[in-house]
């Protein structure tokens, strides 16, 4: 078994009180709880921290832990002969996949000694992030989840056990929603509901389209002239390119929605698509095209300022 | 290794009665209902009698077990946390939004 070292994940010494033991751990959940925490790895930062808790806080699991000794984080170790029978109710294997954080889930102490190891327990729910194209959320997609869960065998004993899972997300999906996958959690014990699997959806990034719920919003380039007098264009969709007729005048900045071309929605229809007006001008351009732009400001009297003199004079 | 295919459920399809919302999410039946009382969860518009739950309160009700539990937090504190986080969540929707909205750079660098 690894050995970890609680002191440390909450930054204490051995010695520490129970009140500097519950500050550090107040100070550092604060810090890294997924509900209000954003740091990257966050989520695994506050297991550690509440593992460590759970044991450092109640006075014989702390008992229980000293006399494991101290060993450097992640060594191998076994606890010392007799210890299981002085502390623990349920049996355990020795085994390497057994973790130190279930070996005190069953220690006497604090409040669960009542019902013993046969009380019935839930097993515990999961929450896993999965990030998937905007391609893969169109046409929906199946998905290989590889976790670690703790499981019990035939003689009660705890094991980690890895678990391949294949998922299928149906069309529909998209940034912030979630799926839930009953009963593929970790095992109830003695009777208890088992847990269930969380999957948090994110989208990937892509190159063309942004997503905002179900609807995607596009970047639309066009020539000053297009904008001007107006144009018919190719547009690509998740579903394939579509033909888009673009107005005379069109402004900057401007949406053109081209409905139900967005993602698919769970039950039915789609979101829609927005296609962003951008006028870009060329990087570069050659003498007889700058020629053509130096006649149209000379004959143009069109002024896209003028609101400046009228706006300024309102200000005085 | 066992390779399963599982079933997969929309949460945002979810309609769940009082106490399947306190299963799902791990509370305890009373702290569910004074978090009902305060306003900090509340069901949906359904016809019936019995109260319906959607997607919305299994996530509050989910973070709540989770604060409660971590934090050692009473009923008053819980539902603030509750609406804060659900403040932060609208923020964080509109932020989306209009982050979808903004032009990227053009020409796009390659």
């Amino acid at each position: 078994m690894k050995y970890k070292d609680y002191y440390a994940s909450l930054g204490l010494e051995r010695a520490a009180s129970e009140e500097q033991i519950k500050k550090a751990y107040r100070r550092l959940a604060r810090k890294y709880h997924p509900d209000v925490s954003k740091e990257t790895g966050a989520e695994e930062k506050f297991k550690e921290i509440a593992e460590a808790y759970q044991t450092l806080k109640d006075p014989e699991k702390r008992a229980a832990y000293d006399q494991l000794g101290s060993h450097a984080a992640g060594q191998e170790f076994e606890p010392p002969p007799n210890w299981q029978q002085q502390y623990s109710e349920a049996p355990f294997s020795a085994e390497e996949e057994l973790d130190l954080s279930q070996l005190f889930a069953h220690l006497r102490g604090g409040g669960a000694r009542s019902g013993g190891s046969r009380m019935s327990m839930p097993g515990q729910d999961y929450e896993v992030a999965v990030a998937i194209s905007i391609d893969e959320a169109f046409n929906g997609t199946q998905i290989d989840l590889d976790l670690s869960m703790p499981e019990y065998d035939g003689q009660g004993r705890l094991h980690r056990v890895p678990r391949t899972f294949k998922a299928r997300i149906p069309k529909g999906a998209t940034d912030g929603q979630r799926l839930r996958l009953p009963g593929k959690g970790g095992k109830g014990l003695n009777g208890g509901r088992d847990g269930d699997l969380y999957l948090n959806i994110s989208l990937r990034p892509h190159p063309l389209y942004r997503a905002n719920g179900h609807d995607l919003y596009l970047d639309l380039p066009l020539a000053p002239w297009e904008a001007v007098l107006g144009t018919s264009v190719e547009v690509p969709t998740p579903g394939g390119v579509v033909r888009l007729k673009v107005p005379a005048g069109t402004q900057a900045g401007r949406q053109l929605r081209l409905p139900q071309r967005g993602l698919p929605r769970p039950k039915e229809g789609h979101g829609d698509l927005y296609a962003m007006v951008q006028i870009v001008v060329p990087g570069a351009v050659g003498d007889a095209e700058r020629e053509l732009y130096r006649k149209l400001a000379e004959s143009s009297g069109f002024d896209p300022r003028g609101h400046f003199a009228v706006e300024a004079g309102h200000a005085h | 290794m066992p390779i399963e295919s599982m079933e997969v459920l929309w949460f945002e399809q979810h309609e769940l009665s009082l106490s399947e919302l306190a299963g799902l999410s791990g509370l305890p039946l009373a702290v569910l209902e004074e978090l009902l009382d305060c306003g900090a969860i509340t069901p949906i518009e359904s016809p019936g009698f019995e109260a319906r739950f959607g997607a919305a309160a299994l996530r509050a009700a989910r973070a709540a077990r989770r604060l409660r539990s971590d934090f050692e937090l009473d009923i008053q504190a819980l539902g603030l946390a509750l609406s804060l986080l659900d403040r932060v969540a609208e923020l964080e929707a509109q932020l989306r939004e209009l982050r979808a909205k903004l032009p990227q750079r053009y020409p796009p660098r390659s």
